[in-house]
């Protein structure tokens, strides 16, 4: 296993080819909607040529379709790398974005901004998400305190501020029966009410978060084999962890405060993208960011057409594929063992 | 011939008399005779005398309760019935029931909602303790809030004002009704919640648009789920330009301002006509006698 991860060859192929699959689903998805609407009217209105389209179809194109597509290939794409970078720090192929209780977290944010604060607080929910998953993952560090190096500490404490974020959000949610409906929409994910801004804000932290982990994703193949490996190349593997962890965890956070909680992204895809270039994860995290996007672009295609004109969460899709593809992976490695 | 039709007028007069006798059994009734056994949502109930130790875990039945002059039988009311302005307020829950919290207040009538957690189990463990529970079902019609309304009378001896709330209900509704007829049918969009889950017309409020000759633009998403709460895309709303907007999210921040701001809804004829009604918090989700007040409101709206 070893020996085909060290190779130092980076095979750009895949890469490309993940950039080629995106622009095709993206294409595919901006055409296709609840509304028809003519493909060459559509490339026209692009390229920002006349057409014949109404000022409604226009603004249906531009302001909700074309936002949405990016939207969804943002958040895929840092959902996947996230998880990728999370399952190489831990050695744990099933490690996730919601490991460090990062979701969980987000999660308790956005239910706190509905239930607690109310009305006046209600369109800073992504905030609030924002600062419960990047409170939950300190207090991941926390608990696991001098062990958070090793990480089935970090996992097991990861779980642990998990449940009890879930716990408190379950209870809040309890007693505040009234506005139910809209965490629970929420917590299913959805990218309905995408629109540019908040497009432009999640672009801005995800872009931050995944150049940094693109950044020291060498190192973290270093780390991949052991610590002494990393030490060998002049670099603290705690520093790096950390580093690793943090980028990762902005990256969810912003990605699950602009979309919700959805499942499954983080691991299938590199999985996949891992099972086709035989790489290891880090070798390949431009490609699994790349294909990532395209998965959840597909997924939201999925979510928005198949019972249109009425919306599927698309997180209820992801785990749809997930939770399966998750089972599979457990299986052939515990026959490999 | 001739024969035949005297035998159908002595039918006639033997079905007439049939009917007043049952008239005047009911007009008998009017008290509530204990014990008494009722049926609700499918369950039975046995009230072995009239109640005064009223516990409601439903906003809908305490609002119910209180607008038959019942009220002072009333014990305790859950978090979240806060209608009238009186109403004793607990902190029981009426969507998650605790048993050991309802059963400490030694209540003698329980009325309980058939969507809250573990309702059956709180139903039986409730009866087994000898208190009687009303299992109350959502209405998904106005027929079902009458017949709510008059198990309830019935259950706390209040027969006689539930049956003028009843048919005082009726009479205003009807009048709106008469009155909508006048306006041409509109579309319009009833906003759950601002990622645009709505109601159809399959619900209690789509009844209510509906019957106000209103065209519900949800109705295309029907097939969605069973209940007719389905999720509409962003995209489809716009496409469908509704004509009004009702908003049952004003309570959770949304407003004529907020709607307005939001990409790509400038193109909807609501929106660009000001049409936007922000629905007071509460009487649209509520099945008891405010649902009138609804019917009025959005029958102002129309016009």
């Amino acid at each position: 296993m070893s020996e085909i991860q060290l190779k130092p060859i980076w095979r750009w192929q895949w890469t490309l080819m993940a950039g080629i699959f995106l622009l095709i689903v993206c294409a595919v998805a901006i055409t296709i909607g609840p509304v028809q609407l003519n493909t060459i009217e559509i490339i026209h209105t692009l390229l920002g040529r006349e057409t014949s389209l109404s000022d409604q179809e226009r603004s249906l194109l531009i302001e909700i379709r074309f936002p949405r597509v990016a939207l969804a290939a943002l958040v895929g794409a840092a959902l996947a790398t996230s998880g990728a970078v999370y399952q190489t720090v831990f050695r744990n192929p099933l490690a996730d974005p919601y490991l460090l209780g990062a979701a969980a977290g987000a999660g308790l944010g956005a239910t706190i901004a509905i239930t607690v604060a109310r009305a006046d607080f209600y369109p800073s929910l992504p905030i609030f998400a924002f600062i419960g998953g990047i409170l939950a993952v300190i207090a991941t560090f926390l608990v696991a305190g001098r062990l958070y190096s090793d990480p089935g500490s970090l996992l097991l404490s990861g779980i642990a501020i998990g449940s009890f974020a879930t716990a408190v959000q379950t209870f809040l949610q309890q007693r505040n029966s009234d506005v139910l409906r809209p965490v629970y929409s929420w917590i299913l994910g959805e990218l309905t009410v995408a629109d540019w801004s908040s497009v432009r804000w999640a672009a801005l932290y995800i872009f931050i978060a995944l150049g940094i982990l693109f950044s020291v994703s060498k190192i973290l193949d270093a780390l991949m084999l052991s610590d002494e490996e990393a030490f060998s190349l002049g670099v603290s593997p705690n520093r790096i962890r950390i580093i690793a962890v943090c980028a990762a965890t902005l990256a969810t956070a912003t990605a699950v405060s602009v979309s919700g909680l959805i499942g499954f992204v983080g691991i299938v895809v590199p999985h996949i993208i891992k099972r086709l270039t035989k790489k290891a994860t880090n070798r390949a995290l431009l490609a699994i960011a790349l294909f990532g996007a395209a998965f959840l672009v597909l997924a939201d295609l999925g979510a928005r057409t198949l019972i249109s004109p009425a919306e599927i969460p698309i997180g209820v899709i992801t785990a749809f594929i997930g939770a399966p593809f998750f089972l599979f992976i457990l299986r052939t490695r515990s026959k490999n063992q | 011939m001739f024969r035949r039709k005297e035998k159908l007028s002595v039918v006639f007069i033997a079905i007439s008399l049939l009917f007043s006798s049952t008239v005047s059994a009911e007009a008998r009734e009017i008290q509530t005779k204990y014990p008494l056994n009722i049926v609700s949502a499918g369950f039975a109930a046995k009230l072995p005398a009239k109640p005064v130790r009223i516990i409601s875990l439903s906003p809908s039945a305490t609002e119910i309760i209180f607008a038959i002059n019942a009220g002072s039988q009333v014990l305790a009311v859950d978090d979240n019935s806060n209608y009238p302005a009186n109403v004793p307020t607990s902190s029981l829950s009426g969507f998650a029931p605790n048993l050991e919290a309802i059963v400490a207040l030694d209540p003698d009538f329980v009325i309980l909602n058939k969507d809250s957690t573990k309702s059956d189990a709180i139903h039986k463990s409730l009866t087994n303790l000898g208190i009687p529970v009303m299992m109350e079902e959502a209405a998904r019609n106005l027929s079902d809030v009458y017949k709510e309304i008059r198990i309830i009378g019935k259950a706390v001896d209040q027969q006689v004002k539930a049956r003028k709330l009843i048919v005082n209900m009726q009479k205003r509704i009807a009048k709106v009704i008469e009155s909508s007829k006048k306006v041409k049918s509109q579309s319009f969009f009833h906003e759950l919640d601002n990622t645009l889950y709505t109601a159809t017309s399959k619900t209690f409020i789509g009844n209510v648009y509906r019957d106000l000759g209103l065209k519900n633009v949800a109705d295309a998403a029907s097939g969605a789920d069973s209940s007719g709460y389905p999720q509409l895309s962003a995209e489809y709303l716009i496409r469908s330009n509704p004509q009004i907007i009702f908003l049952a999210d004003a309570q959770y921040g949304e407003s004529i301002s907020t709607v307005k701001a939001r990409p790509g809804w400038h193109s909807i004829a609501a929106v660009k006509n000001g049409r936007i009604i922000e629905l007071p918090a509460d009487t649209p989700s509520r099945w008891g006698p405010r649902i009138v007040d609804f019917y009025e409101l959005v029958a102002k709206s129309i016009k």
